[in-house]
């Protein structure tokens, strides 16, 4: 192998051991590389010199990287081998930006700083993806307390509305907050909602797939079998009455369709899932003023009164200003002004790296997720065990879905919501639940690669 | 730093994202369609074994490993057994005419055979998709079945048993 390049070898690694922690090691280098790379540019492009700062901002993520690999390595051998430096790179990426927004902050002189947060809360956040695969090597443990996963999410859910704790940020109440710590626990509840309907749709999917009478070449479930869609119907819209967030609920009722889907393999549940969708929607930003206000900024977003009012289309405008002046290959990280667009290191990052990166980094950034989607869906597609697979898929979806949701809010194809992008955005709660999921994709692919073997 | 420098940086990053993904696409090339070269190759320089031209070769080594069926370990059949008595060929594959089906989304379906050569059974890759694995390695030239060795084709793996 003497004198191959780093592309030619990668692939030959690859064939001569597949899913290898080996190849995840090479990659993982190569992912440090392009953090400094990011960082350094961004200090050439803001201060014209490069400071050991950058070391801060680069060190602390790559070493958990690598401390989680050494965890892989010892106990899921067999894991895949793409998904770590994928996650990786986003967080690295979501960690320049966000100190490219610090720098412009301090320029400005103000106080808002995110980026030695985000570094110590993406390395916390690594270090529990470690626990998760540490303490749950076989998936199968996961099957045992569906209910239990179910009632949890509804309490996780249901919390950013109980009192003291809650906390109503920007019109979405999606925090709970405990002195300075505040958390996002929708965030956590799309993981333990993925346990609970892979758990639920494997026991039941029998008569949720088979009974039924024809209609129209149509097999229509019998009504108590439409019972669960109903019911989850109900509870999507509960969700956005109380949390005041149409992404979040998009978000679980698509996670909640497409679980049925696989488990039954019944386009009519897709169908009539679309259609509860849309008209709930619908009727919701009739009924409610805060979705109404989103539905008026994504439709209109340049109309004078939609431009000026409080909350209204003035941030997805500077959104769409950041990312057209960005053009195909990107003003340059540090060459911008993405500090102009509110929020840019949280809800408009997509924006800011869009501005910064351009067509052609955006496009990047969003294959990096179509690979991190693809590397879960091949997971659930070749895994053994029903419940393993729907979970997979659920994870790999809510993933998928998440980052469709806020990059059409941020470009203006869809309302805008509360959603955070996967890995990239300021903000812990986000990054333990990816990071965790990650962790969970890592260990079903494992275990489906030890089932074969033994 | 001059305007060109900052230039070449912010086209360099961009490109080294696009390298970095773009090598990982020829990852995933490669286990969409497994090692289509070496198949091809393979196929080209191995002619196809049939137990007539072979039963003319005359092979004998004197083993004493005379196996009598085919016992599945692993996969939607395992436990089942193929009596192999009387047989000259056994043609592996998710085709429902095959000898031994086998039901597996990385099953092709027509897979692999095995050939009595001899006192032998010699297992022949049929160029299939995913490969078929002896002992754990994939094979590329038709290999003589030993005692002990299991045979993997997707999930499904098999040995043959005296």
């Amino acid at each position: 192998m003497s004198n191959v390049s780093l592309t030619q070898a990668i692939p030959m690694l690859l064939k001569a051991v597949p899913r290898s922690r080996n190849f995840e090691a090479v990659l993982l280098f190569w992912v440090a590389g392009i953090h400094a790379f990011a960082l350094a540019q961004i200090q050439l492009a803001v201060s014209q010199r490069m400071s050991w700062d950058m070391l801060y901002y680069w060190a602390p993520p790559t070493i958990s990287a690598w401390i989680l690999h050494y965890v892989l390595r010892k106990y899921v051998l067999n894991a895949d081998g793409l998904l770590l430096p994928l996650a990786f790179l986003l967080n690295g990426l979501g960690i320049a930006m966000i100190y490219r927004l610090d720098l412009a902050e301090i320029t400005r002189g103000g106080q808002d700083l995110f980026a030695e947060r985000q570094v110590w809360l993406s390395c916390f956040a690594m270090l529990i993806a470690a626990i998760v695969v540490r303490l749950v090597r076989n998936p199968l443990v996961l099957r045992r307390f569906p209910y239990l996963a179910g009632a949890a999410a509804v309490v996780l859910l249901l919390l950013p509305a109980a009192p003291v704790i809650g906390r109503t940020l920007n019109g979405a109440t999606l925090w709970i907050a405990i002195g300075d710590l505040s958390f996002q626990p929708g965030e956590i509840a799309k993981i333990l909602l993925a346990i609970f309907f892979a758990g639920y749709l494997v026991s039941r999917k029998g008569p949720l797939s088979e009974i039924g009478s024809r209609v129209l070449g149509m097999k229509i479930p019998s009504a108590k079998d439409l019972g669960p869609i109903l019911l989850f119907w109900i509870a999507s819209i509960a969700v956005l009455v109380i949390q005041r967030d149409l992404g979040t609920s998009i978000l679980y009722f698509g996670l909640f369709l497409v679980m049925i889907y696989t488990a039954t393999g019944r386009g009519f549940y897709v169908g009539i899932g679309l259609v509860m969708m849309v008209t709930g929607a619908l009727v919701a930003s009739r009924l409610f003023g805060y979705v109404g206000a989103r539905f008026d900024a994504w439709l209109a977003p340049f109309a004078t009164e939609n431009y000026t009012a409080q909350g209204g289309s003035y941030q997805l405008v500077q959104g769409l200003f950041g990312m057209a002046h960005g053009d195909v290959i990107g003003a340059g990280l540090g060459s911008g002004f993405p500090q102009l667009i509110p929020l840019a290191e949280s809800d408009f990052i997509f924006a800011a790296l869009g501005e910064e990166l351009g067509l052609a980094g955006i496009f990047a950034i969003l294959a990096i997720y179509l690979l991190i989607v693809y590397r879960g869906l091949r997971i659930a597609n070749t895994h053994q065990d029903d419940f393993s697979k729907l979970l997979a898929l659920g994870l790999s979806f809510v993933l998928g879905l998440q980052v469709f949701i806020v990059a059409g809010g941020v470009m203006g194809l869809l309302p805008l919501t509360g959603l955070t992008t996967p890995f990239l955005a300021a903000g812990g709660s986000a990054l333990l639940a990816n990071w965790a999921i990650i962790a969970l994709l890592m260990v079903l692919s494992d275990s489906s690669l030890r089932r074969v073997k033994e | 730093m001059s305007e060109l420098a900052l230039f070449l940086i912010r086209i360099g990053f961009v490109a080294v994202l696009w390298v970095f993904i773009l090598s990982l696409l020829s990852v995933i090339r490669a286990d969409l369609y497994g090692r289509r070269v070496i198949n091809r190759i393979a196929k080209q320089n191995a002619p196809l074994l049939t137990a007539g031209s072979a039963a003319s070769l005359g092979i004998d080594d004197g083993d004493s490993f005379n196996p009598s069926e085919i016992a599945v370990l692993t996969g939607r059949t395992a436990g089942t057994n193929i009596p192999l008595e009387n047989k000259k060929e056994v043609l592996i594959g998710r085709a429902p005419s095959s000898d031994m089906v086998i039901s597996d989304d990385f099953a092709s379906s027509i897979h692999a055979k095995l050939v009595h050569v001899g006192d032998d059974w010699v297992l022949q890759d049929l160029n299939s998709t995913n490969g078929t694995n002896l002992d754990g390695k994939k094979i590329t030239t038709p290999v003589t079945i030993k005692s002990g060795m299991t045979i993997r084709i997707g999930t499904t793996t098999f040995e043959l048993r005296s």
